[in-house]
């Protein structure tokens, strides 16, 4: 569950609010696409949903947890159950690709030889197991896309976000990620999915977020 | 496979900055401990040691002063009873009296007096038993030398502790700027780990442990770079040590290295061997606190 009641984000040195009076609530298990022009706040919304900002006004509930007040602890404690896939993938291009998918399961404590046994799955599903110990650098933009999409989805989030996720995968891939997405929310994940892809749009009608300006568009909020 | 939890610390001259830190710690430990058995062995010397002054113009001197010498070695605490010679007297006085002309001793119509030197156990009073056999004698109790030797002792020993402290705030605060630096060159990897939902403790003990391990090196080449100027120490420490089969020289072999460092004080030795270990407690607290504080910035 996410509910955003009157929630302004701004960012520190930035003298106007990037994100205005938003209000919003996806129950559990909902898909979403989030739509709007480039500079509309798509990005600001995600960041402040994966919890790399704290709103500077309003009050923002994510799985139960009231952001705004949460401890360092309880922060970090939701950040283990949002899986995001970001535009620019951010992978460690210091660590091998195996290292970057096994993070989440390790900061949960799991044992290597589960670890080592999901990831190899994940990444075999995604057709990147042969890089598994290559650095992502050496890795072509789509195949560290499929990267980033394994570390967020391997540890089963209950909240996964992606942004822009099949701008450099092939329709095919892209077909089968929305697959993936589908059976995450039949699991009970909620699902955003920050797109300019109107193909993808069509082909998986859902409930959309349409921002402009920083503000969202109420009527955008239908299929 | 290594269990990657968090970036490490890059950093190729922590060990070396850590080396010097702890060459230059090893020096002023070895200064301090030199300053202190200095000051020490001075110091006990002058507390125990009493001069008697016994003017030789008066009646039956030279037996009166034998008495003297019969009432003090018969008290208890008395160690050693040193009579100078007149020739050794002149020598002391020389610079007052000038040298010497001929067979005559002293000024014209000044004739030197006899000089006491007894050795004691601290806490006797000799003045008693001195005016007793000799009321015209003056004694001087070295003590006020003692105490002057000990408070020059203590503030060298003041001095070198400045110098450790310096040394370890020094060493600190180049570790803290180093863990600093590499922190923020790897921004991006520290931030993709928080936002996974890493603890702030989970990714500032590992940069930590190779703060602490590197620094542990580092404290472990400044003790081989010690080595040759502590040996050196030894060696000429050799001369006042109280062992058989000392080295003459500069040992070339390991057991002669051995017999050498053999000569300095155990705390000496111990203070030395434990600096590697505290450099990496240095290096793990300051890694510690540096990136604890640095990912305060992050929600």
């Amino acid at each position: 569950m996410i509910r955003l009641r009157d929630v302004s984000l701004k960012p520190a040195g930035v003298g106007q609010p990037v994100l205005h009076s938003m209000t919003l609530s996806i129950p559990q298990g909902e898909f979403r696409w989030l739509l709007g022009p480039s500079g509309a706040g798509k990005s600001s919304l995600l960041r402040l949903l994966t919890l790399g900002a704290r709103p500077a006004s309003g009050q923002m509930d994510i799985l139960g947890t009231s952001v705004t007040g949460a401890s360092r602890g309880a922060l970090r404690n939701l950040r283990r159950r949002i899986g995001f896939v970001p535009q620019d993938y951010r992978l460690i291009g210091e660590w091998t690709v195996f290292d970057n998918v096994a993070l989440p399961l390790r900061l949960r404590g799991r044992s290597e030889r589960d670890i080592r046994q999901e990831v190899f799955s994940v990444l075999e599903w995604l057709d990147v197991a042969a890089h598994a110990h290559s650095r992502p650098t050496i890795l072509s933009g789509g195949e560290q896309q499929r990267v980033a999409i394994a570390r967020a989805l391997i540890g089963r989030p209950d909240i996964l976000l992606a942004d822009e996720p099949t701008n450099a995968l092939e329709e095919s891939q892209a077909r089968r990620l929305l697959s993936t997405f589908q059976e995450l929310i039949d699991l009970g994940t909620t699902v955003i999915v920050a797109t300019h892809n109107e193909s993808l749009v069509r082909e998986a009608p859902a409930q959309s977020i349409m921002l402009r300006d920083g503000t969202l568009d109420p009527q955008a909020i239908a299929p | 496979m290594s269990r990657r939890v968090s970036p490490g610390l890059r950093s190729g001259s922590l060990p070396l900055l850590v080396a010097l830190m702890t060459l230059l710690a090893g020096l002023a430990l070895a200064g301090l401990s030199g300053i202190q058995s200095l000051a020490e062995g001075w110091s006990q010397a002058a507390r125990s040691a009493a001069t008697i002054e016994i003017p030789t113009d008066i009646p039956n001197a030279s037996d009166r002063t034998e008495a003297l010498v019969h009432a003090l070695k018969a008290l208890d605490g008395v160690t050693n009873i040193q009579k100078l010679s007149t020739d050794k007297v002149q020598d002391l006085l020389a610079p007052w009296l000038g040298q010497p002309v001929g067979s005559h001793r002293g000024l014209p119509g000044l004739s030197l007096p006899e000089v006491l030197i007894v050795a004691h156990t601290r806490g006797i009073d000799l003045s008693a038993t001195v005016h007793d056999a000799l009321p015209e004698a003056i004694v001087q109790e070295d003590l006020q030398w003692g105490q002057r030797l000990e408070r020059l002792g203590t503030s060298l020993t003041g001095c070198a502790w400045l110098a450790v402290i310096l040394i370890a705030a020094i060493a600190t605060l180049s570790i803290g700027i180093t863990v600093r630096r590499s922190v923020a060159a790897q921004k991006r990897a520290v931030d993709i780990v928080h936002s996974l939902g890493a603890a702030d403790l989970t990714i500032s003990s590992h940069i930590a442990g190779r703060a602490a391990l590197l620094s542990f090196l580092g404290g472990v080449a400044g003790l081989i770079l010690l080595t040759p100027l502590t040996t050196s120490l030894a060696t000429t420490l050799s001369p006042f040590a109280h062992q058989s089969a000392l080295p003459a020289a500069f040992p070339t072999t390991l057991d002669g290295w051995w017999t050498t460092l053999g000569i300095l004080p155990p705390s000496l030795l111990k203070e030395l061997g434990a600096l590697p270990f505290i450099a990496a407690c240095l290096g793990w607290l300051t890694a510690q606190g540096v990136v604890l504080v640095w990912l305060r910035r992050l929600p």
